[in-house]
């Protein structure tokens, strides 16, 4: 992650524009403009994976990510050695979605295992795999639903929970919404992604690694673990590992 | 490569997503005021109470009863669950192989398989393309649209009146009669008291309680069962049977609880009980009508003034016709009720004023009109039908029945039928021969055995062949009996249309699924009070229809626009015209009795109050004057033989009441020895039905290891090594569950309770699959109707029989498999 500031790891995403101002003005022109570059760079994959999770791979998309700047984005992905493996495949399932029959049978891998709650589906809410948020904003795991075999997986928690709300605060302060075309609750993995790609050009390194540090690696890992498990056709099992391993790049730099 | 170039390689692609895409957009000015963030306490109702509701940020926050409800039960804590519950059906969704193949689909993969989301739009117009195929190629026998069963609460989104009245507009379907509650009761009362009793207002409580020495509950559970209502229930039943507990305890009025299980009434009222082997109420009757009239105690006077037909029944009491004289010694062989107490109850009826309350659960078996006929029988040898506190009721335990009805007009509801002069796009009625209308329960006999001829109430019914059915609001998959006949009928179905809130079994058994959003996320209006009707019931919106589930009104008011028909549909009104309709029409009809402010005063307020009613008496004119007001019996008598019954010549349904052995029967009964233990399925303690049990957080107030509980005998459980929250493997010839060991001294030996309602989720028994499509699948959660029978209760009202039902169980040692009941659609391995 780009660093910019190296102030307290504690300041909530209400302070950020004010925090970012200020130290930006810090800096100079030129690392400002190739921040912002970056900073774009990193908010376009953020968007990519956030619609990779939210709806069914359209032929659009297909069509847009076997162009040749398509092709490019996976070449350049692939630069990064923890990300190689999951854009290989990636590249490979894009090849074949070749036909209406093919994305139909994405489109049904999706349904079944985003749009409906089961034993062999992953829940796409933050909610049922984090808990107890509290007032500083941190999380905590919940003790169930951690094992992609764990018994009480059909027990689910309620929707549109605490973490959901947490999520509407802070679209809220980001003077964000969530578009009347998803009609998701907030702490959809599609909403927490496109959230961090508006943080990426908007928010301190803080704001973002704390966001991504109490309301994704929290249950990112366990989400990845189940989408492998379940996913029949291996295409969001690499997404999956793709935003798992991206994050980790995000967090480790 | 530094992370900084990586970045810069990244934008150098040139590869751009389109802002559009995102699922996030700028604050819109509207929002940025910020919606009014409504904290004032909302009004609604549902089937377990009416309630307040209070948001926040657009969320359900608070659920507190309705102020007007002294005794709302705890189910209202489950309300939360039933519209956050992550087995919500989110999106329209097609089974893929029904998408791609449609009517020529591989429909063994149905509960097994895998859908895909469309769009309303591609739903709805498959849904209207399917209709097309049908009436083209089979006509309206084809479809039948016809099951309906207990809907959300609400007048003018009643799942059941917008599908029917959609789908009649596109053409005629197959329709079925009676219902699984009361199939046996509703027919055979008609011929003998000359009305359904089960579903009509009863002597009031005010009246029982001051007039009654005795009330007999026969099989009935009131402070079970009167927790639910068929409107928005505001429990006033349960003042009175706080009352009657009350005058328990002060010696005033005896109550004696005739049942197998010690019921949750008879806890509760710590009221007298006799057991009496299960399925054997009859002979239990025939005794103590036996010993009333071998003792000359019976009402000489009332049976010759207002009965028909009791000379024709005594030679078969005493064995003048048949050889066995039905007295105390032969009824305690069958029924395990000692004759001294046999004699003492009998006589017990016919000192003073005894009031018999009758429950359900004895009708819904094999034979299941002989009991309630049988009872009427006896009603009439004590005499006392039509005074205050005596007679026979059938309802008390149902819908307030017994609480002072207010006497004020309800509001109508959204039209079920197409109205005058309107006609179907396919206006075809031509069944083929079939019948338009078939008993409830016998729809998968039709779909396995089409053509067949049976005989039903007198009239005989040719089965039609369905090859597609539409379920609103309904979950089969519940309620029919008999999983394994289910699967193989549904093979035979082209085509399966499910509309509901949530991933039932029935959904995942369909190939076009619709998601209907709660009653907490529409408006709409009720009465509150069920029979009582005490007053309307503004039904307000509390939250926007959550995902892309829609109102039964705009799901069906899109559909009709698919047919040209959105005017004729709706008749050019929106969802609030017709509130306001339904709410004026109930003021003008009220007019000059009942005062009702203007509905803009009625929302505010949330309600209208209609006050108290008058105690009244059932039948009470009747005995006035039989010939006035007669009964609606062919005679206009109570009906101890009906020659029209006899004329029928049905060896499981004669002229009287008999006593017939069962198919199956515990306690020495056929099947004991096989399977010796009797399973009761009767209505749940903590749902509707199978309504709430998909609220999870409140499920597990109430389930053992996340399965629903089996209530079991001490001694039986002991027996085999069973202890409270072992997990048990219930079985028979006809499937398997596992369900949560609940041992209690409330069950006798030999007798297990499994409350229906309990979702279906089967496995496969190499546990590596849904099991959906298996016959004998493990039903993961306890769904009792993995293991009843289904056949018809008799000739008469062919109605379900799931009270005739041998099982036996085990403590479960096998490796314990997820509950995949609450579950969307599966995947077999691919």
């Amino acid at each position: 992650m780009s660093a910019v500031s190296s102030a307290n790891m504690n300041n909530t995403v209400t302070k950020s524009t004010e925090m970012k101002n200020k130290e930006v003005s810090k800096i100079t022109k030129k690392d400002c403009a190739e921040l912002v570059a970056e900073n774009q760079a990193r908010a376009l994959v953020y968007n990519l994976l956030s619609t990779l999770f939210a709806k069914e791979v359209t032929e659009d998309f297909v069509t847009q990510l076997t162009s040749t700047q398509g092709q490019q984005l996976l070449h350049v992905l692939a630069f990064e050695p923890t990300l190689a493996p999951s854009i290989k495949v990636l590249s490979a399932k894009l090849a074949e979605l070749n036909s209406k029959e093919a994305l139909l049978t994405l489109a049904a891998d999706f349904c079944g295992l985003f749009l409906v709650a089961g034993k062999s589906s992953v829940s796409p809410y933050a909610g049922q795999y984090i808990t107890n948020v509290d007032n500083t904003g941190s999380s905590t795991k919940a003790p169930s639903n951690t094992q992609a075999n764990d018994n009480n997986k059909s027990e689910q928690k309620q929707t549109f929970g605490e973490l959901h709300q947490l999520m509407m605060a802070f679209l809220q302060h980001s003077e964000m919404q969530i578009h009347r075309d998803f009609p998701e609750p907030a702490d959809h993995i599609a909403v927490m992604l496109a959230y961090l790609a508006h943080l990426s050009t908007s928010a301190s390194t803080e704001v973002q690694l704390s966001f991504i540090n109490n309301y994704l690696m929290t249950w990112l890992s366990d989400f990845t673990e189940q989408v492998k498990c379940y996913d029949p056709g291996g295409f969001y099992r690499a997404v999956a590992e793709l935003t798992f391993e991206w994050i980790k790049l995000e967090v480790s730099d | 490569m530094k992370r900084r170039n990586f970045l810069k390689a990244i934008l150098a692609t040139s590869f751009t997503i389109a802002s559009t895409a995102s699922v996030l957009t700028p604050l819109s000015a509207l929002a940025k005021v910020g919606a009014k963030n409504r904290d004032d306490w909302l009004t609604t109702g549902s089937h377990f109470g009416a309630f307040r509701m209070k948001r926040k940020n657009g969320v359900i926050d608070q659920v507190k009863p309705f102020e007007l409800d002294k005794y709302p039960t705890d189910m209202i804590n489950g309300i939360k669950g039933l519209v956050y519950n992550p087995s919500r059906i989110r999106y329209p969704m097609v089974r893929l192989d029904f998408l791609l193949k449609g009517h020529k689909s591989d429909t063994r993969q149905r509960g097994d398989f895998r859908f895909v989301r469309v769009t309303w739009d591609q739903a709805l117009t498959l849904f209207k393309q399917s209709l097309d195929e049908i009436q083209t190629n089979y006509g309206p026998s084809g479809l039948h649209a016809g099951q309906t069963g207990w809907r959300a609460t609400g007048q003018l989104h009643s799942c059941t009146s917008h599908m029917q009245r959609a789908v009649g507009m596109h053409g005629n379907f197959v329709k079925k009669i009676g219902d699984y509650s009361t199939g046996a009761g509703q027919t055979i009362l008609p011929y003998v008291l000359g009305s359904t009793e089960v579903y009509a207002q009863g002597t009031s409580w005010p009246l029982i309680l001051d007039n009654a020495n005795t009330i007999i509950l026969w099989a009935n559970d009131p402070y079970k069962n009167l927790q639910v209502g068929w409107n928005a229930e505001t429990h006033e039943s349960f003042e009175y049977l706080a009352q009657l507990k009350e005058k328990i305890k002060q010696g005033k009025i005896r109550v004696i609880s005739i049942d197998p299980v010690a019921t949750k009434t008879q806890n509760y009222l710590g009221c007298e009980k006799i057991y009496v082997n299960p399925q054997t109420d009859v002979a239990l009757m025939l005794a103590i009508a036996y010993e009333l009239y071998s003792n000359n105690l019976h009402d000489k006077e009332f049976i010759k003034a207002y009965s028909l037909g009791f000379d024709r029944f005594v030679p078969y009491l005493t064995g003048a016709e048949d050889g066995i004289a039905k007295d105390v010694l032969w009824a305690e062989k069958i029924t395990g009720v000692p004759s001294d107490v046999i004699k003492a109850l009998a006589k017990t009826m016919v000192s003073g004023r005894t009031q018999l309350l009758m429950g359900w659960c004895i009708q819904r078996q094999q034979h299941g009109e002989q009991p309630y006929w049988m009872a009427a029988v006896l009603a009439t040898m004590i005499g006392q039908i039509g005074l205050p506190g005596g007679g026979i009721s059938y309802g008390h335990h149902y819908s307030s029945i017994g609480v002072p009805s207010s006497g004020a007009a309800a509001p109508g509801a959204f039209p079920r039928n197409l109205d005058e002069g309107q006609t179907p796009l396919f206006n075809n009625e031509d069944f083929k021969g079939a019948s338009s209308t078939i008993p409830v329960a016998r729809w998968v006999d039709a779909i396995l055995e089409p053509g067949k001829v049976i005989d039903a109430n007198g009239a005989k019914v040719t089965y039609p062949d369905i090859k597609m059915m539409v379920f609103s609001g309904n979950n089969p998959w519940s309620h029919h009996q008999d999983r394994n006949r289910m699967k193989q009928a549904f093979h035979k179905l082209e085509c399966v249309v499910s509309i509901d809130i949530n991933w039932t079994a029935t959904c995942r058994f369909s190939d076009i699924v619709l998601p209907a959003c709660t009653t907490m996320e529409r408006n709409d209006i009720d009465i509150y009070g069920s029979y009582a009707n005490r007053g309307v019931l503004a039904m307000q919106k509390m939250v926007e229809p959550l995902y892309d589930s829609l109102s039964d009104y705009e799901i069906f008011t899109r559909f009709a626009k698919i047919l040209g028909k959105e005017k004729e549909y709706t008749r050019g009104m929106s969802e609030f015209d017709w509130l306001k309709k339904l709410y004026n029409d109930c003021k003008a009809d009220n007019d000059g009795k009942f005062v009702m402010p203007e509905f803009e005063q009625f929302w505010q307020d949330g309600y209208v109050h209609f006050g108290d009613g008058e105690p009244w008496t059932r039948h009470a004119d009747f005995r006035e004057d039989p010939e006035i007001n007669p009964l609606g019996t062919p005679s206009g008598m109570i009906e101890i033989h009906s020659r029209k019954i006899e004329r029928y010549q049905y060896d499981d349904c004669k002229g009287h009441p008999i006593w017939m052995e069962k198919k199956e029967r515990s306690h020495g009964g056929p099947g004991s020895d096989k399977h010796p233990i009797w399973m009761q399925s009767c209505h749940p303690n903590k749902r509707l039905h199978s309504q709430m049990c998909e609220s999870q957080e409140y499920r597990q107030t109430y389930a053992i290891q996340n399965r629903e509980p089996v209530y079991l005998n001490p001694e039986d459980a002991k027996h085999r090594g069973i202890k409270n929250g072992d997990v048990v493997r219930v079985f028979n010839d006809r499937g398997q569950l596992l369900a949560g060991a609940v041992v209690s001294n409330n069950f006798p030996k030999g007798v297990i309770r499994i409350e229906e309602g309990a979702w279906y989720g089967p496995v496969g028994n190499d546990g590596s699959v849904n099991g959906g499509t298996e016959i004998g699948a493990l039903c993961s959660y306890g769904d009792p109707n993995t293991l009843t029978l289904d056949i018809g209760s008799s000739k008469l009202a062919q109605a379900c029989s799931a009270y005739t039902c041998l099982v036996d169980y085990e403590k479960f040692t096998g490796k314990l498999p997820a509950v995949s009941s609450f579950n969307g659609p599966l995947e077999i391995g691919v």
